[in-house]
């Protein structure tokens, strides 16, 4: 019976996040809400309500901006997951304490690593005026064309990804008892068919974890798509600065913000969903 | 060796500590610090400058993070409670902070030097109140790069040779006002208030594939035009004078067929703050015609104070009647203000895809 009371514990953090997060967002869907007047800064205090905010997000231009966002957040995800895993396996499995003490060390400091540094890092060697932008324009790359920017994009995000996935594969890997493959193998399996049916489906809530802190912080992404995108590869995220910092049209940015979170929720509620069917099979 | 007691210790760290206060509070009580809102670059180096030269008020400087209309919605949010005393800015902004009611209205009285200024240069209210502080007068205008542009420019149709692809620097929909879709529009016949053809035109340029990027800060531009990424564009005094420090630029001021826009960069002085007074002082100073020289020379921008002298630097900003008959455009400012929003949208719908 006293177990399904709620324990006053979680009376702090129920508080905390009732104060910074649910009631903000639920001023940022009233706001969503509000009629704007053009010229004015934010919506009047008595503006009235109306769906049109949302209605003018119908539009082939906003469709257009986030496929751009989930196909490159997409595609920076899964080449992430594609290289931290194996790096996170060969930490986990191969390396002496001391080494991967010290490879745990590393992936932690790049978190650290400023993401203004990491970027212009990248556009200077890689930019059209980098080094490698000129061997790239001699092997017939356009530097400057749209497809090599969204992959600068991707790249710029990948700088985070990698170390945060590693770091959250390399606890799931080491969760996983090694003699279990040991096992597979001693059965007849050869070692790439025990890895994939043994050790695989035992890591995926891991994967399936670090994949969607990726693509979250993916679609997220502000600072990254602002300079590396060179004002022509835009996400969702700075049409909402925009919106909010330039044209003051809060109602509309509010309305950007609401559908990006929904979005956001429902990619993360349908991939557990699947995942989590897919290893009850 | 001499001995300090404890108590002789505790005198001479009181005594110490007592003199040291009276140093600071004196000092202290001379001056007020102001928060002020200026732009990067040159500008912010031409104010310290001028704020170095008296010493009645001290700052605390905030830069504005891309276009000056970006710091409206931080205001707004912590309203009736300024945390600024002034907000350099320009017509647009300054239209901005007048719907809102925010702005101190000022006077030759107050602002004794406001009587050099030309007083038609003055932003008013309906009911004809100057509420905004000229200081100086920029330029917007088309400019590229002599030593490594591919075409001399001498039109608008020239940003189509395909030798230019990718090397225009072209603004973002939130920067200048949107003021290079009237200047597009111009060209093909409109203007401000029929901007169909600048969009037909913009189109086309965002379809050629010259646009190379799209800069979104004023340091976006200055980067990419100083790194070589982009040869030529359209952008204000201030950041093609930091290109110029550095490298030959032609500045498409007295071209026919290649719209200016003159704007003038000022003070705004915002109500429900304690040192209004230090304020309006300060900025007296800042338009006295010895200071008003000094920033035209380090911040790019020509002096609006008729007593002060032009720099030959900026002798491309200084027109003639007949010459600002025939080159310069003046906008209606209100229309461009109340389409900012509408503008970007359309922006985002159909140039952003083509780009």
């Amino acid at each position: 019976m006293k177990q399904n009371t709620p324990s006053a514990l979680y009376l702090p953090g129920g508080l905390l996040f009732l104060g910074l997060f649910v009631l903000p967002m639920a001023g940022l869907f009233i706001e969503s809400l509000r009629f704007y007047e053009p010229g004015s800064i934010g919506s009047a205090a008595d503006a009235p309500f109306t769906l049109d905010n949302y209605a003018e997000l119908l539009k082939a231009s906003f469709a257009g901006f986030l496929w751009q966002t989930v196909k490159v957040s997409l595609l920076a995800s899964v080449v992430g997951i594609i290289l931290a895993f194996p790096m996170a396996y060969w930490i986990a499995r191969r390396l002496s304490p001391q080494w991967r003490s010290l490879a745990l060390g590393f992936f932690v400091t790049l978190m650290f690593l400023s993401v203004l540094v990491r970027t212009y890092a990248l556009e200077l060697t890689f930019g059209a005026t980098g080094p490698f932008g000129s061997i790239l324009r001699e092997i017939g790359i356009a530097t400057n064309g749209r497809g090599y920017i969204q992959v600068l994009v991707a790249a710029g995000l990948l700088h985070y990804i990698i170390p945060m996935s590693t770091l959250t594969l390399l606890g799931t890997i080491q969760s996983v008892d090694p003699r279990l493959n040991e096992a597979a193998q001693v059965l007849g399996a050869p070692n790439w068919k025990a890895h994939l049916s043994v050790t695989m489906p035992l890591c995926m809530r891991g994967v399936l974890a670090s994949f969607l802190f990726g693509f979250t912080f993916s679609i997220s992404a502000f600072v990254i798509p602002m300079i590396l995108g060179k004002g022509r590869v835009l996400f969702i995220s700075n049409l909402i600065y925009t919106r909010f910092s330039e044209i003051a049209n809060y109602p509309s940015g509010a309305a950007i913000s609401v559908v990006l979170f929904a979005l956001a929720m429902l990619i993360v509620y349908v991939l557990t969903r699947l995942v989590n069917r897919s290893i009850q099979q | 060796m001499t001995m300090l007691t404890r108590r002789q210790a505790m005198q001479t760290a009181a005594a110490s500590l007592a003199l040291s206060s009276v140093g600071f509070m004196s000092r202290a009580a001379g001056t007020v610090e102001l928060t002020a809102v200026e732009w990067g670059g040159g500008v912010i180096d031409a104010m310290k400058e001028i704020a170095a030269k008296q010493d009645k008020v001290t700052f605390n400087w905030v830069l504005h993070q891309g276009g000056s209309g970006a710091i409206l919605p931080k205001i707004k949010a912590t309203w009736p409670n300024s945390e600024f005393d002034y907000v350099a800015g320009w017509e647009g902004s300054f239209n901005g902070m007048l719907k809102e009611d925010w702005l101190v209205p000022v006077t030759v009285d107050m602002i004794p030097n406001l009587a050099d200024i030309p007083p038609k240069i003055i932003v008013k209210n309906a009911n004809g109140d100057w509420m905004a502080v000229p200081r100086a007068v920029g330029g917007i205008y088309f400019a590229y790069r002599d030593d490594i542009c591919p075409v001399k420019i001498t039109s608008i149709d020239d940003l189509f040779d395909p030798s230019l692809k990718g090397k225009i620097c072209w603004p973002g929909p939130t920067q200048s006002m949107m003021l290079q879709l009237v200047a597009l529009s111009l060209h093909a016949g409109g203007d401000e208030n029929n901007l169909e053809p600048g969009w037909e035109l913009m189109k086309k340029l965002a379809q050629s594939g010259n646009i190379g990027r799209i800069a979104v800060t004023d340091t976006d531009f200055t980067t990419s035009l100083t790194s070589g990424e982009t040869v030529c564009g359209f952008y204000s005094e201030p950041q093609l004078t930091d290109v110029a420090k550095a490298f030959p630029v032609t500045r498409l001021t007295k071209q026919e067929g290649m719209p200016v826009f003159l704007y003038q960069s000022g003070f705004a002085v915002f109500q429900n703050r304690p040192n209004l007074q230090a304020t309006l002082d300060f900025i007296n100073f800042a338009i006295s015609p010895e200071m008003s020289e000094l920033y035209a020379e380090v911040a790019g921008e020509a002096p609006l104070n008729t007593k002060a002298k032009t720099p030959d630097a900026l002798k491309h900003l200084s027109f003639t009647p007949e010459e600002f008959d025939k080159y310069v455009y003046v906008p209606d400012f209100n229309v461009v203000l109340t389409q900012q929003d509408a503008w970007a949208k359309r922006w985002e719908d159909e140039i952003a895809p083509l780009l």
